[in-house]
């Protein structure tokens, strides 16, 4: 079967002899707890039977004079269009998680602003593999030995001390800078602006604060090298994303720089490219206004106190998000739908319960490097996340 | 802390009795430690009373041995999430696996040395292991590339 506890979606996961055999902690735990703590079907909590429950929910959108979406991170690309198409139907606003988390970055790369590759092509070619803000031992467990750094690839056989060179930037020395050794290097960054900025001095040959010129020598050496960023870049550059894809277009000029993202919700960037590919932005879109915009995430929708209804669709904002932004929830009608009985299910007007997809139900998600997974599922339930928004859709 | 061979050493008797079949108590203790001898086989240790203290400190240390494999290893899985990789670097699984468990992928072979089961490394094969046997070396990969040092030799 396929992992769906994170964004590498591994595809190798086996069950033998009631063992879960090649998923990482996480995955195991995605797995071998998918039945506890399930949501219910319920209405002002009180347990209703599933129509009941879809009824309800509809009769809020319906009635909502400024309804959100938010979520959806975790659903597959079949559920993502459809719940699309609801926000689109109520001219109600759409966002997902990864307007706080990495929807520039996707955004640059399907606008084609910067290069960007596959992580099959990563580990078949890469030469010199930067981790930026990102510290995936534990955010995507097997990022390193299935797909960059570790693995041996058709044009990097040798082995990762010989055919790699590892670039570990973060703020402290975490978990993966640990493992850059030999052919490596850990920079320890305190203002990843002036890192950038470094960079585009070393490229032009002149130093500055933190010494790159080895990390640009070993570049040119190759003809595929690769970035990885990750929350901590993304909140390191403060908003100057510009400086930073400009970074990565200079360098290619010299020599191949690819760029991924390495978030952490498994089809994350399904829902990016399945917006884009509708709207033509990411996240935080409007559809009453038909465009997208700071003001439309979904926190500052709800600072605000600018929506009176949202359809909150596998995300836990309750715990996700800081207080007093989600206090604001209180005053918003609120339908859940979830596998699981998260926070903010236990305390919705609605919570509607879904299959866990991966495991309960199927479909198609992307990779964080944009690769179409199929998912194999180990049982059926018809009333998945693509059922349940096909009802709420009609019923509206 | 790795167990060195000095550490058993001090706590011997000393007396170089060769009773244990070892012409010195230093090259007693290596065996001890490679798990080619028993505590056991220094009678002297068991049989006379003045060595019940050190008797006593020596199964202490010793205990990690029992834990051990055959080749000293030792796997915390409280420190384990289950990366992999430990097992993509192993030259062993390169060798022989070069498509599964040497490339990242879950194993193709039936014998791997190491594999995940319920998110954490487990030990299916230890006489794959290069530090097995009578050829053994010292090889290291493994546990130099585990993130969280959750691998470790009773050698060091
Ligand atoms: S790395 Fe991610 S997708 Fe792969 S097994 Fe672990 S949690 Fe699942
Ligand atoms: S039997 Fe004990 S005391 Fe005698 S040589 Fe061996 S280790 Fe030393
Ligand atoms: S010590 Fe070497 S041969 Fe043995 S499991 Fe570790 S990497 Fe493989
Ligand atoms: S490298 Fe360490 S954390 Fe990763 S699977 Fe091996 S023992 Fe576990």
């Amino acid at each position: 079967m396929i992992c769906t506890a994170c964004s590498c979606l591994c595809d190798d996961i086996e069950l033998e002899d009631g063992k879960i055999l090649n998923a990482c902690e996480r995955g195991y735990k995605h797995i071998s707890e998918y039945r506890q703590n399930r949501a219910k079907n319920s209405v002002n909590g009180k347990e209703v039977d599933l129509d009941k429950a879809i009824e309800a929910a509809a009769e809020i959108l319906k009635s909502a004079s400024s309804p959100v979406i938010y979520g959806m991170d975790t659903i597959t690309v079949e559920a993502q269009k459809l719940a699309i198409k609801i926000a689109e139907k109520l001219g109600g606003y759409i966002d997902d998680n990864s307007s706080f988390c990495l929807g520039e970055f996707v955004e640059a790369i399907l606008k084609k602003e910067v290069p960007s590759a596959t992580l099959d092509q990563v580990r078949d070619y890469a030469y010199v593999i930067i981790y930026w803000g990102t510290n995936v031992y534990r955010s995507l467990p097997r990022h390193m030995s299935k797909y960059t750094y570790y693995p041996r690839g058709a044009k990097r056989n040798r082995g990762y001390d010989e055919d790699r060179f590892l670039v570990v930037i973060d703020i402290r020395k975490s978990e993966i800078a640990k493992l850059a050794k030999k052919n490596a290097k850990f920079i320890k960054v305190e203002n990843d602006v002036e890192l950038v900025e470094s960079f585009l001095k070393a490229v032009e040959g002149k130093a500055s604060k933190y010494d790159v010129g080895g990390v640009i020598r070993e570049m040119k050496r190759a003809d595929f090298n690769v970035v990885f960023g990750g929350l901590g870049l993304k909140y390191g550059l403060k908003g100057n994303y510009g400086l930073f894809f400009e970074f990565i277009r200079k360098m290619n000029e010299i020599t191949p720089l690819y760029f991924l993202p390495s978030g952490f919700h498994s089809n994350m960037r399904g829902f990016n490219e399945t917006l884009f590919e509708i709207v033509g932005a990411v996240n935080k879109f409007s559809f009453s206004e038909k465009k997208s915009d700071k003001a439309f995430e979904f926190s500052e929708l709800l600072r605000r106190n600018a929506i009176d209804a949202a359809l909150i669709i596998g995300t836990d904002p309750v715990s996700s998000l800081p207080y007093d932004v989600s206090r604001n929830l209180m005053a918003v009608k609120k339908i859940t739908i979830d596998p699981k009985n998260t926070l903010t299910a236990s305390i919705s007007e609605v919570s509607i319960r879904s299959a866990l997809s991966g495991i309960e139900s199927g479909g198609e998600m992307v990779r964080s490097d944009g690769v179409r997974q199929k998912l194999r599922p180990i049982e059926k339930t018809e009333y998945d996340d693509v059922y349940i928004l096909k009802k709420i859709l009609e019923g509206l | 802390m790795p167990l060195t061979p000095m550490d058993i050493y001090k706590l011997l008797p000393k007396t170089n009795c060769k009773k244990c079949g070892e012409q010195t108590c230093m090259s007693f203790a290596f065996k001890l430690l490679n798990r080619e001898k028993k505590l056991e086989d220094c009678r002297p240790l068991f049989e006379e009373k003045k060595y019940e203290v050190q008797l006593k400190k020596l199964k202490e240390i010793l205990k990690p041995l029992e834990k051990a494999t055959e080749t000293g290893l030792i796997v915390n899985s409280d420190k384990c999430n289950g990366c992999g990789n430990c097992i993509v670097v192993c030259p062993v699984h390169v060798e022989k696996d070069p498509q599964g468990a040497g490339s990242g992928r879950g194993p193709t072979i039936s014998d791997p040395i190491y594999r995940i089961e319920n998110g954490k490394l487990v030990i299916k094969n230890m006489h794959a292991c290069r530090r097995y046997g009578k050829s053994r070396i010292l090889c290291v990969v493994c546990r130099e590339n585990c993130p969280t040092d959750a691998i470790s030799f009773l050698e060091g």
